[in-house]
């Protein structure tokens, strides 16, 4: 049980994550990685129209940026690669066997250095983004699947599906520090945009574990739909991609009250919010679709086509 | 009698839980066109309680009470013996739609891990088209798999179950008109 006293204080933090980003720019593009189709797809978020693709191989799953967003890194869990994309180029740059079945990515913030999840190798492999090498190896729990890092690049958090845990990475030295179990079946994990918090999308257990991330605790259990998996932030809410229900729950940053679930596609998976805060792009494996979300009205309100089996797991809008 | 049979489900559900999926899920469509009412064919294609529309289906366990219930459970057994568990996880008589996903399957009878189907009936001047979206992941939980368990065996077993399904289901239908 919360105190009121750490109620008030999460009101607080929460209100100045809710104050908008009065700098941060639209993104331009999404790069979705479109599995069954083995390609990166790129969506002009303007006109949202399918601009090019990249062939890749490997059923692409996993994506993130580079810190100045001119590379993206793609997961091929079937390839057992990494494949970095010069995204304005459209072109692979490099690709890099990282281990077994590749898939949660991300990258840090501070240094560049990319993080890849070993599905089948339960491990976190970290590569350097210049000289394109594994430099370290972290073994954490069975089937680790998505991965977060820290805004202060301090911190890297995997979720290990099949031991409903996340493992706390520190990422100087890339040593397991702790661990903090969850619900069931972890898949994804996302951090708030202060850094106080993880927010774990359990697609067993349907609902998503908020992790403390000072104490290191789950201070709430908030419940979802079915096969929860993917959590974006944007003005003081969480969104939730709920896969087998077709729909994304949003809910209070807060007081995790609920407060809309908007019946979004079939299958919606990766998801992420634009940096200005004003919407949330989801994507549609089954309905090969790209859809946007007013923030404010919470309603969809664009669609754009996308290759075959879009599942854009990570960070895509650049 | 329903509380056991209940039991039963909820325990042949626990291995499931530890079950991992892969990272490359896998779809297939298949449609047909009926020649009888949607509501008519909906009647058959949505009844939770009795899958035994589809030729290779000979026994439906579900807890009456709960066949229009989204997260219920049955028990499928098929004519080949095998035995598997799925998940109600829509149910929209509105729409004519339903969706349900196994847990627990036979890679014997099927080989595939999380197969959820999605039925729907639309109206089309009064005869019936039915479109029946799969989404699955292979039998073979890790990278490379043996042949029987592969992307190519699972995509070819589950487009031969939805058409076999399918043509039983225009049969029935067409038949009872």
């Amino acid at each position: 049980m919360t105190s009121m006293r750490e109620r008030v204080a999460l009101l607080l933090v929460t209100a100045c994550i809710a104050a908008p980003f009065a700098h941060a720019d639209a993104p331009r593009e999404a790069l979705i990685t479109s599995q069954l189709a083995d390609k990166v797809d790129v969506i002009d978020l303007a006109t949202m129209k399918r601009i090019g693709d990249v062939a890749v191989s490997g059923r692409p799953a996993g994506i993130a940026l580079s810190p100045d967003k001119s590379t993206a890194y793609v997961t091929a869990p079937e390839g057992n690669e990494l494949i970095a994309i010069d995204a304005s180029a459209r072109t692979v740059l490099w690709r890099l066997s990282t281990g077994k079945g590749p898939l949660g990515i991300a990258v840090n913030p501070r240094t560049g250095v990319i993080y890849v999840a070993n599905w089948y190798g339960d491990e976190i492999a970290a590569v350097d983004p210049v000289t394109h090498t594994v430099t370290a190896r972290v073994p954490v729990g069975k089937a680790p699947s998505g991965i977060a890092v820290t805004s202060d690049g301090a911190t890297l958090l995997s979720a290990d599906r099949e031991v409903d845990a996340i493992s706390i990475i520190d990422a100087a030295t890339m040593k397991r520090i702790g661990e903090v179990k969850v619900g069931e079946h972890p898949f994804a994990v996302s951090i708030d945009p202060d850094g106080k918090r993880a927010f774990v999308a359990n697609v067993v257990s349907n609902d998503i574990s908020v992790i403390d991330m000072a104490t290191r605790a789950v201070v709430e259990t908030v419940k979802v739909g079915a096969r929860p998996y993917g959590v974006a932030f944007a003005r003081g809410k969480a969104f939730v991609t709920n896969q087998a229900a077709r729909s994304v729950s949003v809910f209070d940053l807060a007081t995790y009250t609920s407060l809309a679930t908007i019946t979004a596609c079939d299958y919606p998976e990766g998801i992420q919010a634009s940096a200005d805060g004003k919407s949330v792009y989801v994507a549609c494996w089954a309905d090969n679709e790209l859809i946007r979300i007013d923030v404010d009205s919470l309603t969809v309100d664009a669609r754009a086509e996308t290759s075959d089996g879009p599942r854009a797991f990570g960070a895509f809008l650049r | 009698m329903n509380r056991i049979i209940a039991a039963a489900l909820l325990t042949a559900l626990l291995p499931a839980l530890a079950i991992a999926h892969g990272p490359s899920r896998k779809k297939e469509v298949t449609t047909i066109e009926i020649d009888a009412p949607a509501d008519k064919v909906w009647e058959i294609v949505g009844n939770y309680g009795d899958m035994g529309w589809h030729p290779a289906i000979a026994k439906t366990e579900a807890t009456p009470g709960e066949l229009k219930k989204e997260v219920s459970k049955r028990k499928l057994t098929f004519k080949s013996g095998a035995v598997f568990t799925d998940t109600l996880t829509r149910y929209e008589p509105d729409k004519r739609t339903i969706a349900f996903m196994t847990n627990d399957e036979d890679h014997k009878e099927l080989p595939v891990e999380g197969y959820s189907s999605t039925i729907s009936v639309a109206d089309e001047a009064g005869k019936s088209k039915v479109e029946w979206k799969g989404a699955f992941y292979r039998g073979y939980m890790n990278n490379d798999p043996p042949p029987e368990l592969s992307d190519e065996a699972a995509m070819k077993a589950v487009a031969a179950f939805q058409k076999t399904g399918l043509d039983a289901l225009k049969a029935k239908a067409e038949a009872a008109k």
